[in-house]
């Protein structure tokens, strides 16, 4: 069975995230010691800032095992005891569910900003790490891969990905819609607010150049070092109105650091180049009549929020028919896993009834001499016979191995239909379908074609 | 059969422009998907200037073939000066649109390039001019340039006030997500400017000379004289404004729009002078 437990931005504070959080180099210990549990079958690592997560598949009937063994490692990776207090954090998902959530996981519908691209990337990356540690080879791998599927279908045929839903996300798609290309324009960083921060940083990475200018030179000069960026100071403000095209505002100032006068004065030396002010301080650190001049653009936070809000409620409505993709592809998966799960038994019905046939037929040779020539005929005439016999058989239990999840109890009574008892219950997918790749034909066509 | 392969020709062209104008319209409007849904409209954005490129040579072939039919070279007469002109927009969008990424000014290019094409069709086949001169060519040719270079930076121009408007309103939807960024636009009218203006003066100079050789002198020249002194004075305003005061963005916009208005009395000129005399003389902007 397919387990999932972890905690999210749903079920736990930052302060427990970070907690169990790990990075690339200790991802590798984590999955060893999640691999070497005997308990799980299969095993990856999901570590993001929103979301820690192990993704497990577990033999049926040792599940509760398997949860426990879960829930001990992580613990014992965020160097916590598994109490009550941790317990309350953490969540567990089984069989089908644990499906759909995987497949919900990869396509960023359950992410805290919904439909961010990042996710399917971390995804992945946990993905490979676990391949490549050998903890994934069978079911849990191909559940995986599939999410991926099932994750670009949702951001090629829905909206889910489109619009900007965060302020510095706004303010970037702002200047390239002002600008185009940034490489030619330069980013004055006013203040040292965390917001106005995260947006110069993005704008900065396409920008001809980033500066930083703050009331303390010291502070801007620490964040300009921190950012790649040239400090400025403080008293060259209007100096570098004329040089900025771009200019994230986010001061504490409580009265406007950026006049229309100012401003004014600066277009004049600028001679007429367009610039652009995100202001994202409250209060507003530019002059609203700034925005009244001729090439001169100011959007403050609630013109930067309203189309945050725009922007998710785009993918809001996006999100029924994203849901639709991720059921059809989860209904997918599963028929393949059902189907899967009833293998090894319908390989083996299939065996048993050959291997009767054939003795049958070397018995009978005995007394059949005059028909030696004919044998070649004869073993054929019973393959035929054999796949015949069989076909609804193994049609009708894969069929329904599909469609129902008592999967497994209809391979056990056909196991003892037949006397298969001793054949294990489910068998390693990988394994089952190499065996199934040469398997004689078992549909009409085929047979007809044996048959002549 | 030369006249049915015209005809084709023609025709061919048409259908390409006017796709091209019903894809860029749908484009800006949104249609079919709405801005919300994954792809949208962008193929839209992508085949539509491909139907212009892909009109270009199929307008050349026109123009040379029914010079052909009919013996007229393709530089007498506003029938082809019009077809030609249209053609030259065409081309010049072509090779500027993805030099200055102003794929979807296009939208104001095409239906610009068929009705040339379209009126040249209706204004006459035009005989050839009477009061021929050494210097004709010359002045035909400069002002074809000109027009359509002057076409693609009104077009720059519109879209400009368009996505500037959107801005000072703070609305950041609809046309304003679908047209070039705004410093891409103003960059694009000024160069276009910057290489129709010589155009343009040569085109005034020879008309002036030829004005001269000829002796014409009647109300509708000094009219078309006078309105081209005016274009020309207002791209000249334009361009000086720019480099002495820092006049971008609206004003420029504004200047160009006002000059691009002249040169199209210019060209009516014309064609109200054709279609009331067999007498047809030259091309636009001429004094």
């Amino acid at each position: 069975m397919i387990l999932a437990v972890g905690l999210s931005h749903r079920t736990a504070p930052v302060e427990v995230r970070e907690r169990l959080a790990t990075g690339a180099d200790a991802l590798a210990t984590v999955l060893a010691r999640l691999g070497a549990r005997s308990e799980l079958t299969e095993v990856m690592f999901v570590s993001t800032c929103n979301r820690v997560e192990v993704i497990a598949l577990a033999p049926d009937d040792r599940v509760d095992a398997a949860l426990s063994a879960i829930r001990e490692e992580l613990a014992r990776h965020g160097g916590l005891a598994y109490d009550a207090e941790l317990a309350a954090y953490l969540y567990d998902i089984r069989g089908d569910e644990a499906v759909r959530h995987i497949f919900r996981v990869a396509a960023s519908l359950d992410s805290m900003v919904l439909g961010e691209p990042q996710i399917l990337g971390q995804v992945k990356d946990a993905y490979d790490a676990a391949v490549a540690a050998g903890a994934l080879r069978g079911k849990l791998a191909r559940c995986v891969s599939r999410s991926f599927a099932a994750a670009k279908r949702v951001r090629t045929e829905t909206g889910i990905g489109a619009g900007t839903v965060s302020i510095s996300s706004v303010a970037v798609d702002l200047a390239r819609r002002v600008f185009g290309d940034l490489s030619d324009h330069a980013v004055l960083l006013l203040g040292a607010g965390e917001m106005a921060e995260a947006a110069a940083r993005s704008l900065g990475r396409g920008a001809r150049a980033l500066r930083v200018c703050n009331r303390s030179f010291d502070r801007a000069a620490a964040l300009a070092g921190e950012m790649h960026a040239s400090a400025v100071p403080w008293e060259g403000l209007e100096a570098e109105l004329v040089q900025a095209d771009v200019v994230v505002a986010s001061t504490a100032s409580r009265t406007p650091v950026v006049t229309r006068d100012m401003v004014k004065r600066a277009m004049r030396s600028r001679r007429g180049r367009t610039l652009l002010f995100t202001d994202i301080a409250v209060p507003r650190n530019v002059e609203p009549a700034v925005h009244t001049i001729d090439n001169v653009y100011v959007y403050n936070v609630d013109d930067l929020e309203q189309e945050v809000a725009r922007g998710m409620n785009a993918r809001r409505a996006e999100l029924a028919a994203a849901e639709k993709i991720v059921t059809e592809e989860v209904t997918q998966f599963l028929a393949w896993s059902r189907g899967m799960e009833v293998q090894p038994t319908v390989v083996a019905m299939r065996a048993k009834v050959r291997a009767v046939f054939f003795a049958e037929l070397e018995r009978s040779m005995g007394r059949l001499k005059h028909l030696e020539g004919d044998r070649a005929a004869l073993a054929q005439m019973l393959d035929s016979a054999v796949n015949k016999f069989l076909h609804a058989p193994t049609t009708r239990l894969k069929a329904r191995a599909a469609d129902k999840s008592d999967a497994a109890e209809l391979a056990a009574a056909v196991r003892f239909l037949f006397d298969l008892e001793d054949l294990p219950a489910a068998a390693d997918p990988e394994q089952t379908e190499r065996a199934n790749q040469p398997q004689a034909p078992d549909t009409d066509e085929d047979d007809d074609r044996t048959v002549n | 059969m030369k006249v049915e392969l015209v005809d084709l020709l023609f025709g061919a062209t048409v259908a390409a422009y006017a796709a091209a104008c019903l894809m860029f319209t749908a484009f800006l409007v949104g249609w079919p998907s709405g801005e919300s849904a994954a792809g949208g409209a962008r193929p839209l954005a992508r085949w539509a200037p491909r139907l212009v490129a892909f009109a270009v040579p199929l307008h050349a072939a026109h123009i040379v073939t029914s010079s052909l039919v009919l013996h007229v070279c393709p530089v007498e007469g506003i029938h082809f000066a019009m077809s030609i002109a249209s053609m030259l927009i065409a081309l010049a969008y072509v090779l500027a649109r993805s030099r200055f990424r102003i794929d979807v000014v296009g939208a104001f290019v095409a239906p610009f390039a068929l009705t040339f094409l379209l009126a040249s069709r209706f204004v006459g086949t035009g005989g050839g001019p009477k009061l021929r001169s050494a210097i004709l060519p010359f002045h035909v040719a400069a002002n074809l340039i000109g027009v359509a270079l002057f076409t693609l930076a009104f077009a720059a121009a519109i879209a400009y006030l368009l996505q500037e408007r959107h801005l000072k309103q703070k609305n950041l939807h609809g046309v304003f997500q679908r047209l070039p960024p705004l410093d891409a636009l103003d960059r694009a009218e000024h160069r276009f400017l910057v290489a129709g203006f010589p155009m343009l003066t040569i085109g005034i100079l020879t008309g002036t000379l030829w004005a001269r050789e000829v002796e014409a002198g009647g109300t509708a020249e000094i009219a078309r004289a006078a309105f081209s002194y005016v274009s020309w004075a207002l791209f000249g305003g334009v361009l000086l404004l720019r480099a002495a005061a820092g006049w971008r963005g609206r004003r420029a916009a504004y200047g160009t729009i006002a000059g691009f208005g002249f040169t199209v009395l210019v060209l009516l000129l014309y064609i109200v002078r054709d279609a009331t005399s067999a007498g047809a003389v030259a091309a636009v902007g001429a004094p």
